[in-house]
């Protein structure tokens, strides 16, 4: 790791560390559900790096927090043990789909992703018991260490920061290694993949469960900290936003959803004091994003660079 | 404070508040804020004001808009001898959870809010652990939020979907000949199924069979099969179990020729209803929730409900809706507990609210809700039964929802547990 990228994420965790005593607090709680939020997108950008752009990441999110949250509860199983098992749940519940699915590509898989994962949220719906129905199932615990108080933001906060730290690593790391280059050779260069014996199956199915896994954790964090969880949570609208977050973000590096899900998101709290054009103006943005933007946020230094470049240039 | 202290002392508020009506349209252009004195006394409205559910919040934003203007324009209220003005403070959670929590801790904690007013459902169960801790009084119009811990929440007004008993009663009294029904509804938790129960259990005590429920998901955008299956059965009543879909079926309703009795939990912008069906047809549907422009109102304890009805038509001429008055009762009913508590901190007012007699607002009033959900914190009385005459909402009767449930409390209990509804 290059000093200079230590020394920014140094820099990063130290902010971090102090922002939420300098927030209100339900900025307090606004920060954990963005913290959350980035390990959304990020695990989304894996799935998508096969080239695959699926409807049901939302929906992966909702079975990480329903198997955590009902092994919980009517389980009286600590909250340590149900995190991880609601990655392995939801890793396992997209292996399954993958069969069905990955017989589709391009927009077939797109709407089959979206069956699929409707057909998830309608067993919900239909479900009262075990699963709550539309209203869900509330009363979740909180998770329990040292007598801290995670019901309480600040603490949870550094919970979540570092879980989501640990998680966005581990996906950096899986990007960054061959398995993350053959994805990107699959996505670009599939048939030449083919040729030369990569199984390109195989590699769609494992970014596929990697990204459902660690949104399957993304899933439970969050309700542990609501305390409720409902379908409507991870309905297609929510899907919609991941969508946004990534395109308005850009995602070509790594870092271009986090950078999507950070402004959006912070654009979307600003917005709150016009509650009735709030929508309008959100979606102005996007469509300014989409037509001034369209290599996303991340490519904005570049712009800038480029501009900069070509006015020194005609001066001279 | 006795019984006859507190009635007096309700009285001369509402009256005041009527009065303060008067001063307000003529100065409805200057914040009456502006000028006052008074100490400022925040109310919470953590409700949905954007998206689909946005017409069971944002009317009663509205509505409480001109109570407050109200309250304030006759002086402010006087609660244990300080004189306050109203200022009602909202958080748009657009019925999304986690929007929800940070929306309750925004109003309690960063504009002082004394009682947060929420809808109901999920958001409110995202709220109620925080709050409960926090002592923070919360009402919602969705009584089966109610659990057995939830203390500090309370339904001071639509005790949903109980009330619709009284119209089925009505009916049944009114039409005796009408013998079989059929139900359609959204098959969510919070609404559907809950007043599904309650109608199942109204009919049974009526002696009216249901002979089909059709219970239909979110998705549905073709009502005529659901419809014509339905009526295949040949049914007298047609019931809307607290749908949200209400224009749609009765659209399909009216092209299919239906002739029997329409009953429906609610028949929200009804005068649309018309437009696209005929006011032959709409004539007769039997509901819940009056216009307030209803002489019919005259009497009950609500300040002048023929002026707000026309204020708030005058300000939104097209966003009445059930819940534009029920926020403001929920206010009024609040402000007269924090006056008799002398006191507008949670813990005090909660007290003075489940440890007293309530006057509801279309009269009687008793604390309900142990049998079904674990604590009486849900505010029963008489509940108008609305048919619509000559393309008008009217109050037909009051009907009385504490006496159909002291005596038939288990056959209601026994349809929740059917449809797998949560009871303790």
């Amino acid at each position: 790791m290059r000093i200079r990228t230590v020394f920014f994420l140094s820099l990063l965790y130290a902010a971090l560390i102090v922002l939420p005593h300098f927030l209100k607090y339900h900025q307090q709680d606004f920060l954990i559900f963005l913290t959350i939020n980035i390990l959304v997108v990020v695990s989304y950008r894996l799935v998508t790096l096969t080239g695959e752009w699926s409807l049901i990441h939302a929906v992966m999110m909702g079975v990480g927090a329903y198997t955590s949250a009902l092994i919980s509860k009517n389980f009286d199983i600590s909250f340590w043990i149900t995190l991880p098992l609601a990655g392995v749940m939801a890793g396992l519940v997209a292996l399954l789909l993958s069969y069905p699915l990955f017989r589709m590509t391009q927009f077939y898989f797109l709407i089959g992703s979206f069956a699929a994962g409707e057909a998830i949220r309608l067993t919900w719906i239909q479900f009262i018991k075990p699963f709550g129905g539309t209203g869900g199932t509330s009363a979740i615990p909180s998770p329990e260490l040292m007598n801290i108080d995670f019901l309480e933001p600040i603490p949870y906060f550094y919970l979540v920061l570092i879980v989501v730290s640990i998680c966005v690593y581990l996906l950096y790391r899986i990007e960054n290694s061959r398995i993350g280059l053959t994805l990107h050779a699959v996505h670009w260069k599939g048939v030449l993949a083919e040729s030369v014996g990569v199984n390109t199956w195989n590699y769609r199915t494992l970014a596929f469960v990697i990204g459902s896994l660690f949104v399957g954790i993304a899933g439970a964090l969050k309700v542990h900290y609501i305390g409720t969880v409902a379908p409507k949570q991870f309905d297609i609208g929510f899907m919609v936003f991941i969508l946004i977050w990534v395109i308005v973000g850009g995602y070509r590096t790594f870092y271009g959803a986090i950078i999507g899900a950070v402004v959006l998101s912070i654009l979307d709290e600003i917005l709150r004091g016009v509650e009735q054009l709030r929508p309008a103006i959100y979606g102005a943005t996007l469509i300014f994003f989409i037509l001034y933007l369209p290599g996303g946020l991340e490519s904005l230094p570049q712009k800038i660079r480029q501009k900069f470049r070509a006015n020194r240039e005609s001066a001279t | 404070m006795s019984k006859i202290e507190t009635n007096a002392s309700r009285r001369k508020f509402l009256k005041q508040v009527a009065a303060g009506a008067t001063t307000a349209t003529a100065a409805s252009i200057i914040p009456s804020r502006a000028f006052s004195a008074n100490k400022q006394l925040t109310v919470g409205m953590n409700i949905p004001m954007t998206g689909d559910l946005a017409p069971w919040g944002l009317p009663g934003y509205y509505g409480c808009e001109i109570i407050a203007r109200n309250i304030n324009a006759a002086g402010g209220v006087t609660i244990g001898g300080e004189t306050y003005d109203i200022n009602i403070a909202t958080y748009d959670h657009g019925y999304e959870t986690d929007k929800a929590v940070q929306g309750m801790k925004k109003l309690v904690l960063e504009d002082d809010a004394k009682m947060v007013m929420m809808l109901g459902g999920a958001t409110v169960a995202a709220v109620l652990p925080w709050a409960t801790r926090r002592k923070v009084l919360t009402t919602t119009l969705l009584p089966s939020d109610i659990t057995p811990d939830s203390n500090y929440l309370v339904a001071t007004c639509e005790s949903h979907p109980l009330y619709n008993v009284t119209g089925v009663e009505w009916l049944a009294r009114n039409y005796p000949d009408a013998k079989t029904a059929v139900i359609v509804t959204n098959n969510d938790v919070e609404y559907g199924l809950q007043s599904t129960a309650t109608y199942q259990a109204a009919f049974e005590v009526a002696g009216i069979e249901v002979v089909d429920t059709n219970l239909h998901g979110f998705d549905v955008t073709d009502f005529a099969p659901i419809v014509s299956s339905v009526l295949d059965k040949d049914p007298d009543i047609f019931c809307m179990a607290t749908s949200f879909y209400v224009t749609p079926i009765m659209e399909q309703l009216y092209h299919q020729g239906f002739d029997g009795k329409i009953i429906s939990c609610t028949l929200d912008f009804y005068h649309e209803i018309i437009a696209k069906t005929s006011v032959d047809f709409v004539n007769g549907t039997i509901f819940q929730f009056p216009d307030f422009d209803d002489p019919a109102l005259a009497d009950v304890n609500f300040p002048d409900p023929g002026g707000f009805d026309a204020a708030f038509r005058a300000d939104h001429p097209n966003d009445w809706s059930a819940v534009a008055w029920e926020y403001p009762v929920i206010l009024l009913n609040w402000i007269e507990n924090a006056q008799a508590a002398g006191s507008v901190e949670s813990e005090a007012v909660t007290a003075q609210m489940t440890g007293s007699e309530q006057n509801f607002v279309f009269g009687g009033g008793s604390w309900w809700g142990s049998q079904l959900w674990g604590l009486d914190n849900v505010l029963v009385g008489k509940w108008p039964v609305v048919v619509v005459e000559d393309g008008r909402a009217r109050i037909q009767e009051y009907g009385d929802l504490a006496a159909w449930l002291d005596a038939n409390n288990d056959v209601l209990i026994k349809h929740m547990k059917a449809l797998g509804l949560r009871t303790v």
